[in-house]
């Protein structure tokens, strides 16, 4: 009975800074891949060391990096968010058919001209966070399952996408929004689209590990019966995280709209399971209570140097799918190797 | 505030029906401050649906609940909680996924404000929890371990110091030591003793006679969804106590009356 003398358990071989080199070095396991796959891409494929193809990888990061903010925040409370991608199309065809300016576009103008980016926003988020609320409703109040809901939240709402513009794009964007993506604004060599991916980062990381609300999602996505008896409001968190997942896909929407200065029926199509393949790679766990936004970020980055990678070789855009699935069933297996290290480190 | 004499938790007559079962058949019992009372009764006796009953999240049928002086039910476990009843369940309330810290503080934990941003307040946790898990006599490698890596009789330490520390007015413990040692049982008992002495009620679910006998002032059985005996600990003896758990109480009773 080992249950009854927990000092066995203290005694261990490793000395604390090896287990503390080795814990951030799990901690951090993605970022690590990352920098190895950089350095084998520069060393290996001509041309890919520059600074226009780093900028052009954190650039492609951003839209999709968004999206798969959201998706981590309800899959980390032990939920599922597949309608996160239909959910942008629609933020950016809504935002497109008001303010483009050819196809289905309405041209609407605001005066001051600058006021399009803060209305436009403001839409975007409030497409967003009324599907997020329609997907909470089903999912909390009437109990249903997350995967069906979402999946049903999918489907339709793409439908409206398609539906909304009658099959056509809306293209042409006011200037007051398109100066995002234009890369004579860029900071840093980085585009402002992807600084404002960056910041969504910091603020999501530091809200799920610095504030109660975080610290309840994790709960609440361990051990769900513990946490209510605990006093957590469970239903109340879980829908606010549907809320919030719906609104940051209205910002993945905004700015993929930006981006591509418009949006057509198909926008973003394929990008859910992109999204997926990064939270997985980023370490979240799809059982819920487990998963860092860093790791995501870099789960991203990491996607998008592969895409880049294959482009410069010129190889068939097939690979990209190929590697894609590789890279997630190798991801899985190596959150299996890091809990089998962990639990031998304490 | 309440007169001393009146008991911290009374339950008169309570039923509880799902469907066409009837789980409870009319409990009374009660409570005092600073008694210990263990309760006993045999699987499917109604023990764990009068535990929900009294710590939230299930409205009986009829019969009325009076803690504290107040009529009330309990429609959540938070709600029992702010009233000033913890739960220990039998199946461990903790969240493996976090740190030893993160579940102590698990539903209450301490904020700071930054820039008007209410943030865990990390460092005051840690202290706190460190003093009361010393204080127990438990030994855990690290707080900031995720509680998965903890042994079974550790991960039921944290759930006993958490309810030592926050206390409350009542405490109920649902077959707290079912996966500790003996030492570590032991050590439970104690912590049941000294809680009760400092005025609080505590009502422990047991089967096993021995514990309910080491600490409990007071002895209920459970049977069939009604109180088949509610007698002074040192008034009875395991004998009777069976066969009032059994069934052959009836008789029990009346031969020791």
């Amino acid at each position: 009975m080992t249950a009854i003398t927990p000092t066995t358990l203290s005694a261990t071989s490793l000395s604390p800074r090896t287990r503390a080199v080795t814990e951030f070095v799990l901690d951090n396991l993605v970022w690590f891949i990352l920098a190895t796959v950089l350095t084998v891409f520069s060393l290996t494929i001509p041309q890919f060391f520059q600074i226009g193809i780093f900028s052009n990888i954190i650039e492609q990061s951003a839209v999709l990096g968004v999206m798969s903010i959201g998706l981590s925040l309800l899959i980390i409370a032990g939920h599922l968010d597949l309608s996160v991608e239909s959910v942008a199309a629609l933020s950016a065809m809504v935002v497109a058919m008001l303010f483009a300016n050819s196809g289905a576009g309405l041209k609407y103008v605001l005066t001051p001209e600058w006021l399009v980016f803060p209305v436009s926003l403001a839409i975007a988020l409030a497409v967003g966070a009324v599907i997020g609320a329609t997907n909470a409703f089903f999912v909390v109040r009437l109990k249903m399952n997350a995967f069906i809901v979402t999946l049903a939240s999918f489907i339709w709402v793409r439908g409206l996408v398609q539906k909304l513009p009658d099959g056509r794009s809306a293209q042409g964007l006011p200037d007051a929004l398109r100066f995002l993506a234009i890369e004579r604004y860029n900071v840093l060599y980085i585009p402002l689209i992807a600084w404002i991916a960056i910041l969504c980062f910091v603020v999501f990381a530091f809200i799920l590990k610095r504030t109660p609300f975080g610290r309840h999602l994790t709960l609440i996505g361990g051990n769900k019966i513990a946490s209510f008896r605990a006093g957590i409001a469970t239903d109340r968190i879980i829908t606010v995280s549907f809320i919030l997942a719906g609104a940051i896909a209205g910002l993945a929407g905004w700015l993929l709209a930006i981006r591509t200065s418009g949006a057509t029926a198909n926008l973003g199509t394929g990008m859910l399971f992109q999204a997926f393949a990064a939270v997985v790679i980023g370490g979240v766990s799809l059982q819920g209570g487990v998963g860092r936004l860093s790791g995501v970020f870099a789960g991203v980055l990491l996607l998008s140097s592969i895409h880049t990678a294959i482009n410069l070789m010129s190889l068939p855009a097939s690979y990209t799918q190929i590697i894609l699935g590789l890279l997630v069933l190798a991801a899985v297996l190596l959150d299996t190797l890091k809990l089998s290290i962990r639990q031998r480190l304490t | 505030m309440t007169e001393a004499g009146q008991p911290l938790l009374e339950l008169k007559d309570i039923t509880r029906r799902f469907g066409a079962i009837e789980a409870l058949r009319g409990v009374s019992f009660s409570v005092r401050r600073g008694e210990v009372v263990a309760l006993l009764g045999d699987n499917g006796a109604g023990k764990s649906t009068l535990v929900k009953i009294i710590a939230g999240g299930l409205e009986p049928s009829s019969g009325r609940m009076i803690f504290d002086g107040v009529e009330r039910t309990f429609a959540s476990p938070a709600a029992a909680k702010a009233a000033g009843i913890e739960t220990v369940y039998q199946d461990l309330s903790l969240c493996t996924n976090v740190d030893v810290v993160a579940n102590f503080f698990m539903g209450r934990e301490l904020t700071k404000n930054v820039l008007g941003i209410r943030v865990l307040d990390e460092k005051a946790m840690e202290d706190i929890c460190a003093k009361a898990i010393a204080a127990a006599g438990t030994r855990i490698p690290s707080l900031h371990v995720n509680v998965e890596h903890l042994s079974g009789g550790q991960r039921q330490a944290i759930e006993l110091n958490r309810f030592v520390h926050f206390g409350g007015k009542l405490v109920l413990l649902d077959e707290p030591f079912a996966a500790l040692g003996v030492e570590q049982t032991r050590r439970g008992l104690d912590m049941i003793k000294r809680v009760a002495a400092q005025g609080i009620g505590v009502i422990v679910i047991t089967h096993v006679m021995a514990q309910a006998f080491q600490v409990a002032d007071r002895i209920v059985v459970i049977r069939q969804g009604v109180v088949a005996g509610d007698i002074a600990g040192d008034k009875t003896t395991p004998e009777e106590v069976i066969r009032m758990i059994t069934g052959d109480a009836q008789m029990g009773r009346q031969a020791s009356a």
